[in-house]
């Protein structure tokens, strides 16, 4: 249960991450030619598995098995909260819904008001680079935390992979699909899912029993959705929408 | 360097203080929760007072936003 589950929260925070990421190197490759935004992505995800092997198994390797899971959970809390306060706000119309092909439209503008000169396709490169990195970071962060955890590192990692998969394809076809994914129900989905995780982790990590076992990762995720949902209800009643990045 | 820990920052922290407040405080009540409830009640019923605690800092958070 737990497996399919991990796999699943693995897979769909990997897959909005790179969204993100594919919409900046798309611009790049569009606006200065795709061997510079090649090369600036490669750099950032040879960067990325680097960190995460120095970082994994000093992670991994945590003697108590109950602080592992608090530092986890933990981990985990931070990243689910963060993504469920802004689809709150988002679905509130207090901030601007997420939107990889508008990032990626406004990112391809910017690189040509300033046209490419002697020696700037390091800065398109750097772009890349920036891009990827960043989003990676926080997939190999959010990855190594739901695999955390004895005999969860091959879901979290089965996930990562079939995301980066569908990405890779998207990628492939180019722009299109990035204007019709509702990216802020997703990400909204997906902080539920996380902060779900980091939850029920860190409440093992407290020597927790919870009622139905891995089970209770389901009504843990039932009880996040009611309260985003309540929240968002609240939100927009109660206020004027408002633009903010 | 200062633009790069500024993007970790951000990267693991989020945009606002409020959400490693939140986690942390609700960490902590856990912790004193556990401490004045018996092993038994903190095994059935701590998952549950820690979601709470969790629902509180989301909330917090969701206050202090514009």
């Amino acid at each position: 249960m737990s497996f399919v589950l991990i796999m699943a929260a693995a897979a769909a925070a990997v897959a909005i991450e790179m969204l993100e990421a594919l919409a900046i190197v798309l611009a790049v490759g569009m606006a200065r030619g795709f061997r510079d935004a090649l090369l600036g992505a490669l750099a950032a995800v040879v960067g990325v598995v680097l960190l995460c092997l120095a970082l994994g198994p000093a992670l991994l390797a945590g003697t108590d098995l109950h602080v592992l899971r608090v530092v986890v959970g933990t981990l985990l809390l931070l990243f689910g909260l963060e993504w469920l306060r802004k689809g709150i706000l988002r679905m509130a119309g207090r901030r601007r819904r997420s939107s990889s092909h508008d990032e990626f439209l406004e990112q391809r503008a910017a690189l040509e008001r300033h046209p490419a000169a002697e020696g700037r396709h390091w800065a398109a490169r750097l772009v890349s680079f920036k891009g990827v990195f960043l989003e990676g970071l926080e997939v190999g962060l959010i990855v190594l935390a739901l695999g955390g955890a004895p005999g969860r590192l091959t879901p979290a990692l089965l996930g990562a992979a079939l995301a980066l998969a569908l990405v890779g394809a998207i990628g492939l076809v180019m722009q299109r699909p990035l204007g019709r994914l509702p990216e802020t129900q997703l990400k909204l989905g997906v902080g539920v899912a996380l902060t779900a995780f980091g939850t029920f982790f860190t409440a093992e990590g407290l020597h927790v029993e919870w009622p139905l076992g891995d089970l209770a990762l389901v009504y843990l995720a039932g009880l996040f959705a009611v309260t985003a949902w309540l929240a968002t209800q609240r939100l927009t009643r109660t206020a004027p929408a408002a633009e903010a990045t | 360097m200062r633009t790069v820990l500024s993007s970790l920052r951000h990267l693991i922290l989020g945009e606002t203080w409020t959400i490693p407040i939140g986690v942390g405080a609700a960490l902590l009540l856990a912790v004193l929760v556990r401490a004045s409830l018996s092993e038994s009640a903190w095994e059935t019923g701590g998952g549950f007072a820690l979601a709470g605690l969790v629902i509180a800092a989301l909330a917090g958070s969701l206050r202090r936003s514009p």
